[in-house]
């Protein structure tokens, strides 16, 4: 059984290795949560973001971040729903809950 | 190790700093150990919430540490130095270096 | 205890320090994300076989 992976994206610039990481984890029969934070956030208007929600079992934002960055939080991303605008909360249930950790 | 997570941010530019801050606070009222380290710039002044945010952090045995003695000065945060830090992260359940350099 | 370090770009002295005390005495890799094509599945392989995956700057 593959093990379950959490990932941690900070800054947007890394989101090819998302990308990547997720689709090989994926491949292995992997569980993948991916929470998004500060700048990270901005990957949620990348074209290629709603592939990532469906590629992945778990993608959520920090809602708070967001906002920070300049976008509305009642402008929800494509991909995500309401409930996935999340907190910090969602960084703890992947240390919690998840087997591996990568940040990006 | 203890059965609670250890984890340790690391912020190494100033527009990720304060917001990582935040990210530890995060954890921390999750029931883990949090802590954060600034290493090689001066942050911005803490703000009186940011401030109060530090104090709940502590509350909750976490610290934010910095190399920089000018971080010390403004902000009240621990001192450390690198080998210090270094030590302190064997401990660690996760380590995250947080954002840019 | 090992311990796989990724490296988002070539590491400068801050970081290897600290690789060099975090990893003493302990099993450690390291993969190389900063070029075009990084081999994904090898690096999840290599995250899996980790106890601990510290993915620096």
């Amino acid at each position: 059984m593959a093990k379950s992976l959490g990932i941690f994206v900070t800054n947007p610039d890394n989101w090819r290795h998302v990308m990547g990481i997720t689709k090989a984890a994926k491949a292995k029969g992997s569980k993948v949560k991916v929470f998004f934070t500060w700048s990270g956030t901005k990957c949620a208007k990348l074209d290629e973001f709603p592939a990532l929600c469906e590629l992945a079992d778990d993608v959520s934002i920090c809602a708070d971040s967001y906002k920070k960055m300049g976008y509305e939080v009642t402008d929800v991303p494509a991909g995500l729903t309401e409930k996935e605008m999340g907190t910090q909360a969602q960084h703890g249930a992947i240390l919690e809950d998840y087997e591996c950790y990568i940040n990006l | 190790m203890s059965e609670y997570k250890k984890v340790c941010f690391m912020y190494r530019h100033k527009d990720y700093t304060i917001d990582g801050m935040r990210s530890a606070l995060g954890l921390a009222v999750e029931n883990m150990y949090a802590y954060g380290a600034v290493l090689g710039h001066e942050m911005d002044t803490l703000n009186e919430d940011q401030q109060e945010a530090l104090e709940m952090l502590r509350d909750m045995e976490g610290e934010i540490y910095s190399t920089e003695t000018v971080n010390c000065e403004k902000n009240g945060v621990e001192s450390i130095t690198i080998e210090e830090l270094g030590e302190k992260l064997r401990e660690m359940t996760n380590i995250i270096p947080y954002g840019i350099k | 205890m090992k311990i796989l370090n990724v490296y988002r770009s070539a590491p400068d002295d801050t970081t290897k320090k600290l690789v060099e005390i975090v990893t003493r005495d302990r099993d450690s890799d390291s993969v190389d994300l900063s070029g075009d094509s990084p081999d994904y599945d090898a690096l999840v392989d290599k995250i899996y076989d980790a106890d601990q995956t510290i993915c620096w700057w």
